[in-house]
């Protein structure tokens, strides 16, 4: 073979994907192994995504030993096990609004700020609109930032990584925290609680000693706590506690749960859709550009995404439209197109350098090397003239992302809406249920009793944290981005030779240094009406 | 270590079939609660759940594994105290875990465990990109000399202060970045974090293609992958990395359960054709399979050359 351009990688790929092992025949026509796998991971990312407490990392974690000793580890396989994989992927976040929606409970923990306007929507009887808005938001900022993944995956990377050295990764983390304390937790101040008290949790038996540090002697705490029983605590049964006391007050004053039903109209309208565009927009720009970015992830772009909307929506809405947070669209297309859009610009890593981005990341890379055929790194974007196998791979990788974005446009938008009558069961019935759900699914990703009840203290935090008025999205950030800060800023300090002031030797970290204090201090001076 | 492991390889084929008789005896009295010392999802991890699911196959055993991290596989082999001794709790970890991590920890002794078989090896070497143009140890010595500074990626303690006595031997001060598992270390390496570093087996593949180079070997022997790169011993250092995956259960473990369940692994780790012989073969160079009292000894051998290595690197 000679002379393959890129458009021939991309039939190559194409192929790949269509003309691998067949799995049975529709009318005569060919379904191949791995359009089925895209498909069945799909649904069992939305199932997995719509649980509390479930999401795809546990479901890859799985399923990856499962497919691989289906599959084998010949290259036949690694279509179909990655095409399952980037199926689970894609359909957890677009099932981890359902929750959120219907419950004020987010199926996962991207999906917290969804939460804030989709909970109100439901109780104004407009749940199925709202999970329309969230299917829509969500499709478009995953198929966007899958685009651009799919455009700019060779050389993204390696730019990204040419100007970002440990000592500006470090002060990037810095900016993160400060930002998302400042801007998310209602005041700076109860941001700053917020975000301290996590990266506090998260030092907890951690680091590089074999002394297992802050334990107190205690051997429960000596492993460190667990990152689920932790995030889920405070996000999940902290909110399950405040529904629960809200029905509590609910009965006895009015002698009855209210049910909430459907009315009026459900439908998404053109209308609509040039409503939130703009939001889905923004939301997929900066979803795509953190993704880009390894190890920061989906909570961290859904709250941005969601800040910068509410900043245009302030501005630009009309007096009877509601207000971010008591049921706007534009706020669950904001956080929804933010979260997604990760996923996709997350693979941009993977792909040209091999280092993931996410935890769902690592598994793929994981299934890649287990089964062989292709090694995540800067060879597999070669152009070669004699055919590369990778490339051909990774374009038709690229290909069950389509295809996997074009079921979840219509096969996911049909399951979100089924699991739209979820809402009609009484919520007395309901949360017990949700709570059952989420403490067994503790119990099976840790296989300790020591987990349930971490779940069950962070919930209670998470419980007097929104009586207070206390955001917990900073402490979920700081707890899951605070290991990585530790990590990165010790190997940047060992990098520099140790340099004390390694933070500001470089121009580009010094930047992002002053802008993480600059931030702190302009929302300190920011009059209090201007915090909600 | 190298010699015994050596002769185990050679005296391995006897050895299986003189103990797979136990396996086929002995049936353990519960469900085996495998614990694993290593992140999930990394190739350590991998190894010992195919190695799971093969004994399941083969057996009917009942395998249950969990992931116990933390401390250089210290976690695990404090879990393991507490756990009946009757073949229902077996951990994988490292042999560094009973030598170098326990020495330096001041954690006990090796025989706080009882050692059960290992199941294979490490090429561990120290590893560039290609891109970088350095062909051996020698130039980045040189170009270190030259007053470039190299950043050398470590993943455990031990190679943390091997990396600071190559530099400490050669006249040069390395920046020694210690970080989570070998995996990290190649992301470190493609990422331009790091100039150089140790990889335990994980480069084969990026070797195999010609974007990294094995700079040197950090064994006592030549690596498989790279059969010319050079010794430690030519630049000095006369300290080496041979760590071997390994399986341990609780202290004083009934030794018929302890022969039956090496005597199983071994035959799944040797089993050509199966997942787990071609996982190890493919990420460590293949089984190395060793058990018994010479494995207990040559885990007592590590443990007590340890302290050496401790103690040079804090001169």
């Amino acid at each position: 073979m000679t002379d393959l351009g890129t458009l021939d990688y991309i039939w190559l790929g194409v192929l790949a994907v269509f003309q691998g092992p067949e799995a049975f025949s529709l009318l005569g026509l060919p379904i191949s192994v791995t359009v089925v796998m895209v498909t069945f991971g799909l649904i069992l990312g939305i199932v997995v995504g719509a649980t509390p407490g479930l999401g795809s990392v546990i479901a890859m974690a799985i399923s990856l030993p499962i497919l691989i000793s289906v599959f084998g580890f010949n290259s036949d396989a690694l279509l179909p096990v990655l095409g399952f994989l980037i199926g689970v992927m894609k359909g957890s976040t677009v099932g981890g609004a359902v929750p959120a929606i219907l419950f004020n409970t987010p199926g996962t923990p991207d999906a917290y700020m969804t939460t804030l306007d989709g909970y109100p929507m439901a109780r104004a009887g407009k749940a199925r609109k709202a999970l329309r808005i969230s299917h829509f938001s969500s499709v478009s900022g995953d198929t966007f930032s899958d685009i651009v993944l799919i455009l700019c995956a060779p050389f993204l990377a390696i730019l990204v990584e040419a100007y970002l050295d440990l000592p500006e990764k470090t002060a990037l983390l810095i900016l993160s925290l400060s930002f998302i304390a400042a801007v998310v937790g209602g005041s700076a101040a109860k941001g700053l609680l917020s975000c301290g008290l996590g990266l506090l949790a998260v030092y907890i038996g951690t680091g590089e000693d074999f002394y297992p540090r802050l334990s107190l002697g205690a051997p429960a705490l000596s492993d460190g706590i667990p990152i689920t029983a932790a995030v889920i605590g405070i996000l999940v049964i902290g909110a399950i506690f405040f529904e629960l006391e809200g029905l509590w007050h609910q009965s006895r004053k009015a002698g009855r749960i209210e049910v909430t039903r459907d009315e009026g109209d459900q439908r998404l309208h053109w209308a609509d859709i040039r409503r939130i565009l703009p939001y889905i927009g923004r939301s997929a720009l900066i979803g795509t550009s953190i993704g880009a970015l390894p190890g920061i992830g989906s909570t961290l772009a859904a709250t941005i995404g969601y800040a910068t909307g509410k900043r245009r929506h302030d501005r630009n809405k009309a007096k009877e439209d509601p207000a971010f947070g008591q049921g706007a669209p534009e706020g669950i297309a904001a956080t929804e197109a933010a979260n997604s859009s990760v996923s996709g610009a997350n693979l941009i890593p993977v792909l040209s350098l091999g280092i993931p981005g996410n935890t769902a990341a690592v598994f793929l890379i994981l299934a890649a090397e287990s089964i062989g055929g292709l090694n995540p790194g800067p060879a597999v974007f070669k152009f070669s003239t004699e055919q590369n196998p990778e490339l051909v791979i990774a374009f038709g990788l690229f290909t069950t992302m389509i295809i996997a974005n074009l079921l979840n446009w219509t096969v996911g938008g049909a399951m979100m809406r089924w699991l739209g009558v979820l809402v009609r069961i009484p919520k007395h019935y309901l949360l017990p249920v949700v709570l059952l759900l989420t403490l067994t699914s503790l119990y099976v990703q840790e296989t300790a009793m020591s987990a349930v009840w971490f779940g069950f203290g962070f919930g209670l935090l998470g419980y007097f944290m929104k009586r207070f008025g206390i955001s917990p999205l900073p402490f979920v950030i700081g707890f899951v981005l605070g290991g990585r800060l530790e990590a990165t800023a010790r190997q940047a300090f060992s990098a520099t030779g140790g340099d004390p002031f390694f933070l500001l030797k470089s121009p580009i970290a010094a930047i992002f240094i002053l802008a993480a204090v600059a931030v702190v201090y302009f929302s300190f001076r920011k009059p209090k009406a201007a915090n909600p | 270590m190298k010699k015994t492991l050596k002769l185990a390889a050679a005296a391995l084929a006897g050895v299986c079939i003189s103990t797979a008789a136990f396996a086929q005896d002995w049936t353990p009295p519960g469900p085996i609660k495998m614990m694993i010392a290593f992140a999930a999802g990394g190739g350590a991890d991998t190894q010992a759940r195919l190695i799971a699911e093969e004994l399941e196959a083969r057996h009917g055993w009942k395998i249950i594994p969990e992931q116990v991290t933390g401390k250089g596989g210290l976690n695990a082999v404090n879990a393991l105290k507490g756990e009946a001794t009757d073949g229902t709790a077996i951990a994988m970890i490292v042999t560094e875990t009973l030598g170098y991590n326990m020495a330096s920890a001041k954690a006990g002794q090796p025989t706080d465990v009882t050692p059960i078989s290992t199941t294979a090896g490490t090429q561990m070497a120290v590893v560039s990109l290609a891109s970088k143009g350095w062909k051996t140890l020698g130039d980045v010595i040189e170009a270190a000399k030259g007053g470039e500074q190299i950043r050398f990626g470590v993943m455990t303690g031990q190679l943390g202060d091997l990396a600071y006595i190559i530099g400490k031997e050669n006249g040069v001060d390395f920046n020694i970045i210690s970080v989570r598992g070998g995996k990290a270390v190649m992301n470190g390496l493609n990422a331009g974090d790091m100039d150089i570093g140790f990889g335990a087996g994980v480069q084969a593949k990026a070797v195999a293609s010609g974007d990294m180079v094995e700079l040197a070997s950090a064994r006592s022997d030549a690596l498989i992958n790279s059969p010319d790169a050079p010794l430690l011993t030519d630049y000095g250092v006369s300290y080496v990395n041979e760590t071997a995956f390994m399986f341990a259960g609780p202290p004083n473990m009934d030794a018929g359960a302890r022969d039956a369940i090496a005597a199983a692994i071994a035959d799944v780790v040797n089993a050509e054709g199966g997942k787990a012989n071609a996982f190890i073969t493919r990420a460590f160079g293949g089984p190395v399979v060793l058990h018994g009292a010479e494995l207990e000894s040559a885990v007592q051998n590590d443990f007590d050359a340890s302290g050496a290595l401790i103690q040079a690197a804090s001169e």
